[in-house]
């Protein structure tokens, strides 16, 4: 089939139709199909639709129809767009045309549907089509709110418009730091303006709040007098508050300060007590009217002064002004011109000024302390915005790191090696020929510390040579003459071995008394492994006379002597066997003890069994001294010579 | 007026006219002054108008005690009591209309006056001084018609209970009596120094303000300032201010009271110190307000300086008129 010239008329026609059978049916189902089936270019197509909706809509505005058809309209367009059969700025562009052309209240309305769909909005495929136009068409809506009557409707407005945007985004950003200097007070500055002086109506020519008190034909004489000095003092504030910048003029800022005084004098003279609104009439507005009432705009008349300086939600205002004004001069701001800077006077100044007002915000009921302790912390999360903002608004979304090097921990301060060398020759000069030197003798301080000349442990053979001398029995050294006796020594000795000797951490059953018998059996060892001309068979064959008969020493080396093996298991089987029910008979002469013995009666009955659990636990006990030498003594004692015979032999 | 002057002046008592507009303040060096408040507290009020609109001297000792009529201006000094007209002081015209001296016993000593009030129900001025007497004026035949007897020390202050037809006293001797009028008789006598919970031995038991609302006393001076239930003659709060009171008002469900000290005291009936409002005068002798008319309700305090604060809203000074 040849492809057929896209008929645009008749397109459109169909699919407004289907439209309009959508929105009676409420589904998308009908659109699609008649999508499906009409021949033609899907982009041409596409565009078709989106006129044919755009068209049906304007039919639906004319006609006064309902909110909820609009925003039937709008869910269809958004399905549309899922399918594919739309282009994905529609439904933006449906909004907007729906809240152009609706009255406020039906607003509110269309965008509680927005409000709703913020999910939508944010997903992948209308993100990027759609963000710009829900920008425009929020500022719009804002355009035509008031700012001091629609305040919660602006309120939503700003919410979604956080909601849609990432924190980062910087469209809504006052990336500039600047002020809004059209927020200007007017309150009655010339003496002749004021209702009370005068009395007459011409005060009306700049149509200010006073101006309705002007209408009044016989105004009531005022029994409150005013405090003009402190109202125009008072308000001036206000300017300072509008523009900080002013604070760094040297003659305004003494204004300022004059001013301040006075203000804050008046607040601190004059106390409010909770006492005033008593708690029932404080519950009850609670219940009744809900929220503080707010107002965009401070009311100037003189008339409410009184009131005002009574009021400690009115005086909060001002304190919380004073600290962000104060936080203003104080920060770091990036787009302050370099002039803008406080000397000490103002700093002081500001930091005496600072803490009364603390004190203010904490003698102000209800709950003072609270709400300083509040507005402080919300300011010094500010700070954090503030520094944010200064390094440009990096993006909250952290990088994934894609190096998988584990970072060098960052040094508090500059090793040597990163700044020396950087003189002349490499060479870092301290100034003083002395350090000079001491510093340029090796450039890197680990090489420095693994040079040979910072090596102070001395060797084996350096340290032991003197004990290996005298352990030598061919030396005749008396025993309280050799080194290993002196506890110096022995303690240096220790370590070395710890350091140096393999034998220092190998596993040994043997009991040493003291340190010296410990000293003088590794001394021995070390002799043997130590590649010396000293005959070896001098020191093991020497031993027994010369070391005084010590059982380690007789142990340690191999002598040929049966007796002084130690009993080996089937010695002891063996030995068992032949002992049987007659063990008990031996068990003294073992120095086994009677409460040992009815324990291993009462373990076993087998006396085989029991005569060599009591060679066991003998040779537990004896552990280096359970030799064969004395067991047979003790089988000679109890009488069983014929045993011991057997193995005395051998 | 030298600098030496002003700086040693001390400001004893002060008037509103019965217009409202005017305040006349009396120091120790006999002077009257009497400053413009309606000038001081219009917008365009400037430091010229917080200067005196008029000055002169009205007696030859310290000028204790002022008072206003309906269409004068009471003052009283060393033993003498003179009355200005306020429509004449309007028109700068400083000539007393009359004076007249309470018939004392003795004509060696001149007993200064340091109170006086108006009693309307038979319109006649009550006098109270340093002779230790209460002198009655009728003010229609100008003849001091009666004296009350029985303070043993001078007068502080004088206070009256009009429903009840009674005259409160607080003297030196550190009684408060109360006269009834009619009869010229003391009816009771508060000693208040005797009562632990107000007496302040270090001060001394002189009595030099009382103040009087229904069946409630204000009375301190050497005692603690305290507030008496006059049916049961009880003291029901005692106000723990340091120094000694010298004038005490009620206000509303407030007690405003100075003394020494440079402050205006607020206090609750319960007996609890609100707030102290700092002023001027590093000490202070007098406090009045000005509830007469509904134009320029204010307060106005004064002692030992040339300045009088001015305080629009109780809560603070809100400018000072000056000597």
């Amino acid at each position: 089939m040849a492809p057929a010239v896209f008929n645009l008329i008749e397109a459109r026609d169909k699919f407004t139709a289907a439209t309009r059978n959508a929105l009676e049916t409420r589904t998308s189902k009908p659109l699609m199909s008649v999508f499906n089936h009409f021949p033609g270019n899907e982009t041409e197509k596409k565009s078709t639709l989106d006129q044919s909706l755009r068209g049906v809509l304007e039919e639906q505005i004319l006609k006064h129809a309902d909110v909820e058809d609009h925003l039937s309209l709008i869910s269809i367009s958004i399905s549309g767009v899922t399918e594919g059969i739309c282009s994905a700025s529609t439904p933006f562009l449906l909004l907007g045309d729906v809240l152009d052309c609706l009255p406020l209240d039906q607003c509110d309305r269309i965008f509680s549907f927005v409000e709703e769909n913020v999910s939508t909005w944010k997903s992948s495929s209308f993100y990027s089509a759609g963000k710009n136009y829900l920008l425009r068409m929020c500022n719009d809506l804002l355009r035509r709110l008031s700012k001091s009557q629609n305040t919660v409707f602006c309120g939503r407005i700003q919410l979604f418009l956080a909601r849609l945007f990432p924190l980062s985004e910087k469209s809504g950003l006052n990336l500039q730091s600047q002020f809004n200097l059209e927020n200007i007070t007017v309150f009655n500055k010339n003496e002749q303006e004021s209702t009370l002086g005068q009395q007459s109506s011409e005060v009306k020519e700049d149509g200010m709040e006073e101006g309705e008190m002007g209408d009044e034909d016989t105004p009531a004489p005022c029994s409150i007098p005013i405090d003009y000095n402190l109202y125009r003092k008072f308000w001036m504030l206000q300017d300072y508050f509008r523009n900080p910048v002013q604070c760094y003029d040297k003659f305004s800022w003494i204004t300022f300060v004059k001013y301040s005084d006075e203000t804050l004098a008046v607040f601190k003279s004059f106390k409010l007590d909770d006492t005033q609104a008593s708690r029932r009439k404080r519950e009850e507005m609670h219940t009744a009217g809900g929220e503080h009432v707010y107002f965009a705009k401070f009311l100037t008349s003189e008339k409410l002064m009184d009131l005002q300086l009574s009021d400690s939600n009115f005086r909060r205002h001002i304190l919380l002004q004073y600290l962000i004004l104060f936080q203003y001069l104080k920060g770091q701001v990036k787009f302050k011109s370099s002039n803008c800077v406080l000397n000490d006077d103002q700093t002081s100044w500001m930091e005496e000024t600072t803490k009364l007002v603390y004190q203010l915000l904490k003698e102000t009921p209800p709950d003072g302390e609270k709400f300083a302790a509040m507005v402080e912390h919300i300011l010094n999360t500010e700070e954090n915005w503030n520094a944010w903002k200064n390094e440009g608004c990096p993006s909250f979304v952290k990088e994934r790191t894609t190096e998988t090097k584990p970072q060098r921990p960052s040094r508090k301060r500059a090793a040597p090696e990163d700044f020396l060398g950087k003189g002349p020759e490499r060479k870092l000069l301290m100034g003083n020929d002395e350090l000079t030197r001491l510093w340029n003798l090796n450039p890197d301080n680990m090489e420095a510390c693994k040079s040979d000349s910072r090596e102070f442990m001395p060797s084996l053979e350096e340290f032991f040579e003197e004990a290996i001398e005298q352990a030598d029995p061919a030396n005749m050294v008396e025993d309280q003459y050799k080194v290993v006796r002196n506890s110096n020594y022995g303690w240096r000795a220790l370590r070395l071995l710890s350091r140096r000797s393999p034998h220092f951490f190998q596993p040994t059953n043997q009991q040493f008394k003291s340190l010296e018998d410990y000293l003088e059996n590794m001394v021995i060892k070390l002799a043997k492994e130590l590649p010396k001309d000293l005959p070896s068979e001098e020191i093991k064959t020497g031993e027994e006379e010369d070391e005084n008969g010590d059982n380690l020493l007789k142990e340690s080396n191999d002598s040929p002597s049966i007796q002084s093996k130690l009993v080996t298991n089937s010695q002891m089987d063996e030995i068992a066997k032949k002992l049987g029910a007659q063990w008990k008979t031996l068990a003294p002469h073992l120095d086994v003890k009677e409460a040992e013995i009815r324990e291993i009666e009462a373990d076993s009955d087998d006396v085989e069994l029991q005569a060599k659990m009591m060679l066991v636990s003998w040779q537990d006990r004896e552990d280096a001294q359970a030799t064969m030498e004395s067991l047979v003594t003790a089988l000679n004692a109890a009488g069983f010579a014929s045993i011991s015979q057997g193995f005395s032999e051998t | 007026m030298g600098p030496i002057e002003l700086l040693h002046m001390s400001v004893f008592s002060q008037s509103f006219s019965p217009c409202g507009r005017f305040l006349a303040a009396g120091n120790n060096y006999g002077e009257i002054a009497v400053f413009s408040l309606s000038a001081a507290l219009s917008p365009d009020a400037t430091d010229a108008s917080q200067k005196p609109v008029l000055t002169f001297t009205a007696h030859e000792g310290p000028v204790f005690s002022l008072l206003s009529t309906d269409t004068h201006l009471l003052s009283a000094g060393n033993g003498e009591i003179s009355a200005w007209s306020w429509a004449e002081l309007g028109k700068k015209n400083t000539k007393a209309v009359w004076t007249k001296r309470p018939d004392y016993k003795t004509s060696l000593e001149i007993p200064e006056i340091n109170a006086m009030i108006i009693n309307t129900r038979d319109n006649s001025l009550v006098v109270g001084g340093g002779d230790n007497n209460i002198h009655i004026m009728d003010m229609e035949t100008g003849t001091f018609k009666s004296v009350l007897q029985g303070h043993t020390d001078y007068i502080h202050c004088l206070s009256l209970r009009e429903r009840e037809g009674e005259i409160l006293s607080g003297a030196e001797d550190g009684a408060v009596r109360m006269w009834d009028w009619r009869t010229g008789h003391s009816v009771h006598c508060v000693e208040v120094y005797k009562y632990e919970e107000c007496a302040r031995p270090q001060y001394g038991k002189w009595i030099s303000c009382v103040a009087t609302d229904s069946d409630w006393m204000l009375c301190g001076g050497g005692p603690a300032l305290s507030l008496w239930h006059l049916r049961s003659m009880s003291p029901t709060s005692i106000f723990s201010l340091s120094g000694c009171q010298r004038e005490a008002v009620f206000h509303q469900d407030l007690i405003f009271a100075v003394g020494e000290g440079p402050y205006v005291s607020h206090c609750l009936l319960g007996g609890s110190v609100k707030a102290q409002i700092p002023c001027t005068p590093p000490s202070l002798n007098t406090l009045a307000l000005n509830l007469g008319t509904t134009e320029h309700r204010v307060m106005t305090v004064a002692g030992s300086s040339n300045q009088i604060d001015v305080f629009t809203n109780f809560s603070y000074r809100a400018f000072s008129l000056s000597f």
